[in-house]
């Protein structure tokens, strides 16, 4: 199982960014990604094309921007970044503060996903993500935990 | 349309765009609900659904025809929100207590 930690890094957190618009907080994300070497730099284009196509905007003030299936090719290893805007974004009549971008060619941002689930139904944790000024508060929170993701439970035969 | 009874739901798949951001986050919280039921929830993109991928398909409701194209005989629930859609209530209590899923 690839490492939890390799996938959200402290150089991936960027608090009090600005954004002019919902597009330009998905570019400045993708960005992100194109300096970790995350991604190749047309994943950006992707990621904008994906937005304009469906808003990833998830609940309790978060959007997930990512790339499209098709971008999968111009992933080079599976990352995320975290980047919260204090001012809040209109992001299609909803009011967005953080995003977590990702780059994923198959499944191994699924542990930090199940988290980010976790934390956004859990509502202190969510506000905390979205108002911290401490970037390894947001790797804490965000860190996976063993019992994040249930296993179905076999009917015994 | 098609129709499934909740008591024959087994394997719910979660669709989106691209099956890594929105489909992925929904099913972490799905499994967690149905789990309890020996329903598993898996995620794909929209555009490698089949009629054998599921039981029951859900996707944004922007979403939805292209997964009725893919799977024609198979449910497919449109969702608007990712957190609490009434969508998702209506699901569980089908499977939980048996009844028909149309969609």
């Amino acid at each position: 199982m690839a490492d939890p930690l390799a996938l959200l890094t402290a150089d991936a957190v960027r608090l009090q960014c600005t954004a002019t618009d919902r597009f330009d907080a998905v570019r400045q994300a993708g960005e992100l990604l194109v300096a970790m070497k995350a991604v190749e730099p047309d994943y950006v284009e992707a990621m904008i094309q994906r937005e304009r196509l469906l808003s990833s905007f998830v609940g309790e003030g978060f959007a997930i921007p990512h790339g499209t299936d098709d971008a999968r090719a111009l992933v080079r290893r599976a990352a995320l970044a975290f980047l919260q805007f204090p001012d809040g974004i209109d992001w299609e009549g909803q009011e967005v503060r953080a995003c977590v971008a990702i780059a994923a060619a198959e499944n191994e941002h699924v542990a930090v996903m199940s988290r980010l689930a976790r934390v956004l139904m859990a509502r202190d944790q969510a506000e905390e993500l979205r108002t911290t000024t401490d970037p390894e508060r947001v790797l804490e929170l965000l860190m996976p935990q063993p019992d994040d993701v249930p296993q179905p439970q076999k009917e015994t035969l | 349309m098609s129709t499934v009874n909740g008591k024959d739901v087994r394997r719910v798949v979660v669709a989106c765009e691209a099956g890594m951001g929105s489909s992925v986050l929904l099913m972490t919280q799905l499994s967690r609900q149905l789990a309890p039921h020996g329903v598993t929830v898996d995620h794909s993109p929209v555009n490698r659904l089949d009629d054998d991928t599921a039981d029951v398909v859900l996707c944004h409701t922007g979403l939805a025809s292209r997964a009725r194209q893919a799977a024609p005989n198979t449910p497919v629930l449109p969702f608007n929100m990712f957190m609490g859609d009434p969508a998702f209530a209506r699901l569980e209590a089908a499977i939980k207590d048996g009844g028909p899923i149309d969609g």
